[in-house]
């Protein structure tokens, strides 16, 4: 039996944040910044829910977070785990094939 | 309008975070909020102007806080499989717990010498001060015993998140199993087992427990309304 994909479109939102994160450590605000201006605003949510998706990640340990304070306030930063780099490369190359199939099945004018 | 914050702390009380998350969710969503304040005026609107622009790009309270609770109670062993957790495991905890305490309690006279010392024995229950202290000492492990599962099941609801009802459900089962079971001390005579004579006192260990419980959240939930009516 070919093996399915539950997690392909549920899995965005965390393909995203880790994506971000396998950069530099972020808190969420910053996350939401970053994804609104990298993805030209491509993206319509309610800011708050970003923070299931980070405790999510969290409680999977592909994530961890700590509260550090800088220039006087401080907020929760989290940041990749070895856990979430493999989810990340996982996540990664699934949307890969997702993608070229889609692109396939559009046509080039979808591409 | 309602603050945002306390609307998001009431539905997270409502749902039953317990303290420690709550305060933490609720400290990072406000910091998410006055960023976006921050950044709205900044860009020229007035304060009241941004403060209603990032409620409305944060979303709504309500759903946000079953989301985070959603979240949270999937995040524990107990959370996910609370039937098991609830329904079942205390059938076992409760007479493991007490088996262990039984034990704890024999090994104890053990050690001090009670079963190769019959002269020391028979001094021991023919003082009614001593004996007297020994039977503290046996109800005081009974009640113990169940006192801990009991805690232990509320403490392990209070902190998946997990509904109160799995909780009653987990203390009433314990209390039907401690109704129905007994310790005795007298005089030449220790002795447990089933009984159809109703322990009631036992049985109001894990109901004391559940209901104390319900009335800590109760408290907790009053308290985050009187802040978003405030």
């Amino acid at each position: 039996m070919k093996k399915t994909n539950p997690s392909f479109l549920n899995g965005v939102p965390e393909l995203l944040v880790l994506r971000l994160l396998s950069g530099r450590e972020m808190y969420g605000y910053q996350i939401v910044e970053e994804i609104r201006i990298q993805s030209r605003d491509a993206f319509a949510f309610g800011e708050g829910c970003i923070y299931p998706y980070l405790h999510h990640l969290e409680a999977e340990k592909c994530l961890s977070s700590r509260r550090q304070e800088v220039d006087g306030r401080s907020r929760n930063y989290y940041r990749l785990t070895s856990r979430g780099q493999k989810r990340l490369a996982e996540l990664g190359s699934e949307w890969r094939r997702v993608a070229a199939g889609v692109a396939l099945l559009m046509g080039e004018q979808y591409a | 309008m309602p603050d945002y914050i306390a609307q998001l702390r009431c539905r997270l009380a409502e749902l039953g975070c317990p303290r420690g998350r709550l305060n933490r969710l609720t400290r990072e969503v406000a910091d998410h909020r006055e960023d976006l304040i921050l950044a709205a005026t900044r860009s020229g609107q007035s304060m009241s102007a941004a403060s209603e622009a990032a409620c409305h790009q944060l979303g709504d309270p309500l759903t946000l806080a079953d989301s985070l609770m959603n979240t949270f109670r999937r995040s524990s062993w107990w959370g996910r499989h609370y039937l098991f957790a609830f329904g079942f495991l205390p059938l076992v905890a409760f007479p493991l717990v007490w088996g262990l305490f039984m034990y704890l309690q024999l090994q104890l006279a053990y050690a001090i010498g009670f079963h190769c010392d019959d002269q020391k024995l028979h001094a021991i229950l023919n003082n009614p001060v001593t004996l007297h202290h020994w039977a503290t000492f046996a109800y005081g492990c009974d009640y113990t015993a169940i006192g801990l599962v009991s805690l232990l099941i509320c403490w392990l609801a209070r902190r998946s998140g997990v509904s109160l009802i799995w909780m009653t459900i987990a203390c009433l089962v314990g209390a039907t199993y401690t109704l129905f079971t007994y310790t005795h001390v007298s005089r030449h005579n220790y002795s447990i087992g089933l009984t159809f004579d109703p322990q009631w006192i036992r049985a109001a260990i894990p109901v004391g427990t559940a209901v104390a419980t319900c009335l800590y959240q109760r408290w907790m939930i009053g308290l985050a309304r009187r802040k978003v009516a405030a």
